[in-house]
């Protein structure tokens, strides 16, 4: 039983213990004296932890070339070898898109610009009450064309990169499908969900059976920065207890330390989403699987992955919950592209694209293959 | 060296076993008439699988002389396990369910009070000569919407100055 087994395990930890102790070797004691001072560092880190200043995120230069009610259009500076714009589309809601640029030597903007990509960030800003009316819909057929138009107007290209993640996916997907016109020369996937059918826990969720998501935005019109929170903690509720656990375990490490206040300032940011992006969102997506159906209808104009020519990359991360690997791969059967390709890295959702690892594995990959497929500067 | 901290060590060991007994035993007492009414039911299994879970790891683990890092290890394999079983009970129907009539009975309540306080809220502002919250989201979603109507003037106007150039040009 359950009481045997944990008694189990105490006495496997204590006799562990005892029998290191039975024998303390000079290498045990130099480990002992080493950990000890590792306390130390600790204390004095955590100490200065809770009266630090707030770090400095979001710090590569950058100009705003547009922008439109609370959305903002980006470019950063860069020596530019590669022709091609490209226009990230994060998601809209829920967190603020400053974790693409954290901190100095720990940024995917940093790392594109260095690659010398022409590189745009469409942010889609925090929205109020007034702006409860905005649909998804709304975001493809009248803010991501203009985006789009305004990163070509900008550069001087005449065809650029699309690049989406989280939520920004399924929004760049849905406008590069439904508008042939525009000059998209490659589509890059980045933890986008696309068949919601394998979307795990929050499809579970947010089934109609269990949720009624007229009467949730009827009454709150909104959704809450608060309630966002809600539902991401509970998606993984020992997530707090492993993040405080390994802040401890590698608060004598200054780097470490100023990587977890810069990350925890944003994972502690949320923001609210409009009532009606989410009720379409809720409704056509998670409850639908319109899009990956081929049933959905923008602005007039049949939305259909199958429109979507262009080559197309996609990175799946194999610990994402919130986008597991299956629901973003499925881009790659639905599109019609002759060159399409797939990977999936180590790392969670976030940790695909922030954080060493994301330095290691995913940066790289996303630029590797972005640069012979976006023209010389010449 | 080691007699205190053995003895400190032993003493902790102790009291793990015996609150670990008194819990085990707590959380083991089903009572088949008060099932449906006890709160406890969805996750009392849950309790034990995590319990065990973390058991079967912990005892595929080496041991270590380096304690501290054993200690985290341990730590570690408790987090993961409790995350694991925490994650199938929630991947479930049940837990589903439970959700949604939570959310219901939040929306239920909350309705109501919503709509009182912002009514109250409204007659306040406006017995004060001040602009409610709802007349100030008015103005905004206009403001939003005379950005919209200018953006289309402008791209009028661009689409006539494009034509016009192709026309100027021989």
């Amino acid at each position: 039983m359950a009481q045997e087994r944990f008694a189990g395990v105490v006495e496997r930890f204590t006799s562990g213990f005892n029998g290191a102790a039975a024998a303390v070797s000079p290498e045990v004691a130099t480990q002992w004296q080493e950990e000890l001072d590792r306390n130390v560092r600790r204390m004095s880190n955590l100490a200065r932890l809770s009266t630090a200043p707030e770090p400095k995120t979001g710090q590569t230069p950058r100009q705003e070339i547009y922008k439109r009610n609370k959305s903002r259009l980006y470019r950063y500076p860069s020596s530019r070898t590669h022709s091609t714009p490209i226009l990230f589309v994060p998601n809209l809601g829920i967190s603020r898109p400053y974790i693409f640029d954290l901190l100095p030597g720990g940024s995917f903007v940093e790392h594109m610009t260095r690659e010398g990509f022409d590189f745009y960030l469409l942010d889609w800003g925090v929205f109020g009450p007034e702006d409860n009316d905005l649909t998804f819909e709304d975001c493809v057929v009248k803010i991501l064309p203009r985006m789009a138009a305004k990163v070509l107007e900008s550069s001087g290209a005449s065809e650029l990169t699309v690049l989406g993640y989280c939520m920004g996916a399924p929004l760049s997907a849905s406008f590069v499908a439904s508008h042939p016109e525009i000059p998209v020369r490659n589509f890059i996937n980045m933890a986008g969900p696309i068949d919601f059918s394998q979307i795990g826990l929050f499809g579970l969720w947010l089934d109609r059976k269990h949720f009624d998501v007229d009467r949730f935005v009827d009454t709150l019109g909104s959704v809450p920065a608060d309630l966002v929170k809600a539902g991401f903690k509970l998606l993984k509720p020992t997530m707090d207890l492993s993040t405080n656990l390994n802040l401890w375990w590698n608060a004598w490490n200054d780097k470490y330390v100023e990587g977890f206040t810069a990350l925890n300032k944003w994972a502690n940011e949320y923001v609210a989403f409009p009532g009606e992006f989410f009720r379409q969102w809720v409704r056509d997506f998670y409850q639908g699987n319109k899009l990956f159906r081929g049933e959905l209808v923008f602005g007039g104009r049949p939305v259909r992955l199958q429109n979507i020519q262009c080559p197309v990359f996609v990175v799946g991360a194999k610990e994402d919950y919130i986008a597991p690997p299956a629901c973003v791969r499925a881009l790659i059967d639905a599109v019609s592209s002759r060159e399409k390709d797939y990977v999936e890295l180590p790392g969670g959702h976030i940790s695909l694209i922030a954080g060493r690892g994301a330095a290691l594995h995913c940066w790289p990959k996303v630029s590797g293959w972005l640069a012979p497929r976006s023209g010389d500067k010449s | 060296m080691s007699d205190p901290t053995t003895q400190l060590f032993d003493t902790w060991r102790r009291q793990l076993e015996e609150s670990t007994q008194a819990w085990t035993k707590l959380v083991g007492q089903v009572s088949p008439a008060a099932a449906p009414a006890d709160p406890m039911a969805f996750w009392r299994p849950v309790l034990n699988q995590g319990l065990e879970a973390w058991a079967r790891m912990f005892a595929q683990t080496p041991a270590s002389p380096d304690l501290a890092a054993q200690w985290k290890q341990f730590l570690d394999q408790w987090i993961e396990a409790w995350s694991r079983v925490l994650g199938q009970a929630m991947n479930t129907e049940g837990f589903a369910q439970m959700m949604g009539r939570s959310l219901e009975q939040m929306l239920a309540a909350q309705a109501p009070v919503k709509k009182a306080g912002e009514q109250a809220l409204d007659q306040l502002l406006v017995s004060l000569n001040l602009a409610s919250r709802s007349q100030l989201t008015g103005v905004a979603k206009q403001i939003v919407e005379l950005e919209e109507r200018m953006e289309r003037v402008e791209d009028g106007v661009q689409a006539i100055l494009r034509r016009l150039d192709a026309k100027e040009r021989p």
